[in-house]
């Protein structure tokens, strides 16, 4: 089975297998990820208030790595990308919509 | 063809007994648990509405004291929301035919589906166990609103883990679906060949598995609220009380096409079938199922334009309500045409879909006025929002459901029931919901408000009117149930296809063989809804 294989809708069978090196890089990335979170938020990495805006960036990539590789959205039908985007797009209208009531009360 | 095809024994006849049942891994028989478990549900929960509505008869305390007012309503909104009205059509009639209709054997996670049911149960069991445990059913509403339910010292903590269990079960059914409708399509059927139903569904499954969890964190935090005092909601500890109202919101508007969406589906299949007519345009209506959940996310703020929300955002969700009635007037526009110039045969699911369309019309058109910021002011929280509510839920998804129960009777149990009176109960129904629900509507522009045990004499006379249509209506829906029993049991055996309809399910037995199709199903030519192709095609 060639690993570039993408997977399609109904009309084929084929599936995407990873390699063993793919999942070990994307749990060691995730690891570091974490250890830099963690040093961000403990061990005093002074970005003042660009703190929280950080580990929310390191969050995003961390889900983004788990999404693309653990979960093959990478490997899987473009719609599932679209889907994930439309998500996101979402959750940011939710926190906007909330957020623009909070400030303008 | 020449393969000699084997009738297979039906779904019910494979294997026997509770434990077949309880345990089964088949979408039909977890399709017919869910039906008993909801339709035991509505029951109960309809029981506690006439019990509310005997009440109001007559102004004054009649037998129940007010705080037992204020938990049975609670009580039956929790059970008609999260018991009946959310998981009944996708649950059921998704589960039965959803992989029947795709023209494949289950959907795409079987014990998923299973546990699925249970989680149900588990929830069912949660919010009838503050029945007896504690200290009595919730009295907050189904709303759970901050930061009374944070106070109050009635079972809320139970209530809202039910609906977080129930809420999980929601989920799951949603992601078996989207995985299904992905991939489990028969070979040849794109999306614009799937059934209007299985769009539906789509669309539905789309906002269980992204609304849901909004609601699951925001009852998790009712419950650490009551135990731990954080302080999320609670203005005298810091907290945001319309910051839960938001919250609740983002899912529980989206939960309104829940409820909505798949009842649109149900009365795409039937008129096509009873209208003998191709469906006029199908890109258009299943396209607008996307469109309805999608812009749903946008409009929650409508419900809290009375809430302290600032000015600016309350515009803008006014605004994006106006939106929702396009897609929603799309359908009803096309259900129209699709009868236009039809073969109309006038059986009963055909007379549900048509008091769906009457019903959902009205309650669609008072919503337009509960979206106008200004006219809302006036009646939010009066009998208005009440009338509006039932219309839409009850005379919309409720009478889709009932007309779903009648249309697919057939093909489940291979049995017809007494036609004859399945039109007596109907009419019964009909005459029934719009005598209890529309005088709401009145009384909630002459300024009564909701969930109040009292009110002031001058609304006597339609809230005893309103009681009297409970009657019917209880009559009708007696008359339905002691129908479908009767014809389930001793009803005239039902041939495969009773109604001359082209979606997949009928080109299958009824009822259904274990893995649905004694030999793969044939894809109508032309689409599924291509009525002139299906007269030469099987039965």
């Amino acid at each position: 089975m060639n690993g570039k294989e993408k997977i399609t809708e109904n009309t084929s069978t084929h599936e995407h297998i990873s390699s063993y090196a793919e999942h070990f890089g994307t749990w060691v990335a995730l690891i570091l990820l974490t250890l830099m979170t963690v040093f961000i938020s403990t061990f005093g990495a002074d970005l003042r208030t660009l703190t929280v805006a950080t580990a929310l960036l390191i969050a995003t990539v961390k889900a983004l790595a788990v999404a693309l590789y653990f979960m093959h959205l990478k490997y899987d039908a473009k719609i599932y990308r679209a889907w994930m985007i439309i998500v996101m797009a979402l959750f940011v209208f939710f926190l906007f919509m909330v957020t623009l009531d909070y400030i303008t009360r | 063809m020449s393969e000699t095809v084997v009738q297979q024994p039906s779904f019910f006849q494979v294997k026997k007994g509770l434990f077949s049942w309880i345990f089964t891994l088949d979408h039909k028989r977890i399709g017919i648990l869910y039906l008993y478990s909801i339709g035991f549900f509505f029951l109960v929960a309809a029981g506690l509405g006439i019990l509310m509505r005997l009440e109001l008869l007559n102004p004054g305390r009649d037998f129940i004291e007010a705080q037992t007012y204020n938990q049975v309503f609670t009580l039956h909104g929790v059970i008609m929301i999260f018991l009946f009205i959310i998981p009944s059509v996708p649950a059921v009639f998704g589960n039965f035919f959803l992989p029947i209709m795709l023209g494949t054997d289950d959907v795409a996670f079987p014990r998923l589906n299973l546990f699925s049911w249970w989680l149900y149960i588990l929830g069912a069991l949660f919010a009838l166990s503050t029945l007896v445990f504690g200290d009595g059913p919730a009295d907050t509403g189904w709303t759970f609103y901050a930061p009374y339910s944070v106070k109050t010292g009635t079972n809320v903590t139970t209530s809202v883990l039910a609906a977080f269990i129930l809420g999980f079960s929601s989920i799951l059914t949603g992601l078996n679906f989207i995985v299904t409708i992905h991939r489990l399509r028969t070979p040849g059927m794109g999306f614009n060949q799937m059934p209007l139903f299985a769009w539906a569904l789509y669309a539905t499954s789309w906002i269980q598995l992204l609304a849901t969890p909004v609601i699951g964190i925001t009852l998790l935090m009712i419950v650490a609220e009551r135990v731990f005092g954080i302080g999320l909601f609670d203005p005298s500890i810091g907290g945001d009380p319309i910051l839960y109202q938001h919250l609740f919101w983002i899912y529980s508007h989206p939960a309104v096409y829940i409820m909505a969406l798949p009842a649109m589906g149900i009365v795409s299949e039937i008129i096509p079938t009873f209208a003998q007519r191709t469906i006029f345009g199908y890109k258009a209506i299943a396209y607008s199922s996307m469109a309805i959940a999608f812009v749903g996310y946008f409009v929650w703020g409508h419900h809290m334009f009375t809430s302290g929300m600032s000015g600016p955002a309350a515009i803008v969700f006014s605004i994006m309500t106006f939106f929702v009635a396009i897609p929603t007037a799309v359908k009803v526009f096309n259900w129209v045409a699709t009868l236009y110039k039809g073969s109309i045969d006038i059986q009963v699911p055909l007379l549900f879909a048509l008091a769906f369309i009457f019903n959902f019309l009205i309650g669609g058109l008072t919503g337009l006025v509960l979206g106008a910021l200004a006219a809302d002011v006036h009646v939010h929280d009066t009998y208005f929002v009440v009338g509006h509510f039932h219309y839409v839920m009850f005379g919309g998804a409720g009478f889709a459901f009932f007309g779903a129960l009648h249309y697919w009777f057939p093909k489940m149990w291979g049995r017809m029931y007494n036609k004859k009176v399945a039109n007596t109960a109907f009419a019964l129904l009909f005459i029934g919901f719009n005598t209890t629900y529309f005088p709401m509507l009145i009384l909630g522009l002459k300024g009564m408000p909701r969930r109040y045990y009292d009110y002031l004499p001058e609304f006597h006379d339609l809230n005893m009117l309103s009681t009297f249509g409970s009657w019917i209506l209880v009559t009708g829906i007696i008359v339905m149930v002691i129908n479908l029993f009767a014809g389930g049991i001793k009803g005239k055996k039902a041939s495969a296809n009773p109604w001359n309809g082209i979606t997949l399910e009928w080109q299958t037995a009824s009822p259904p063989p274990l893995h649905n199709f004694d030999k793969m199903p044939e894809l109508p030519a032309g689409g599924p809804y291509n009525y002139p192709n299906a007269k030469n095609a099987s039965h």
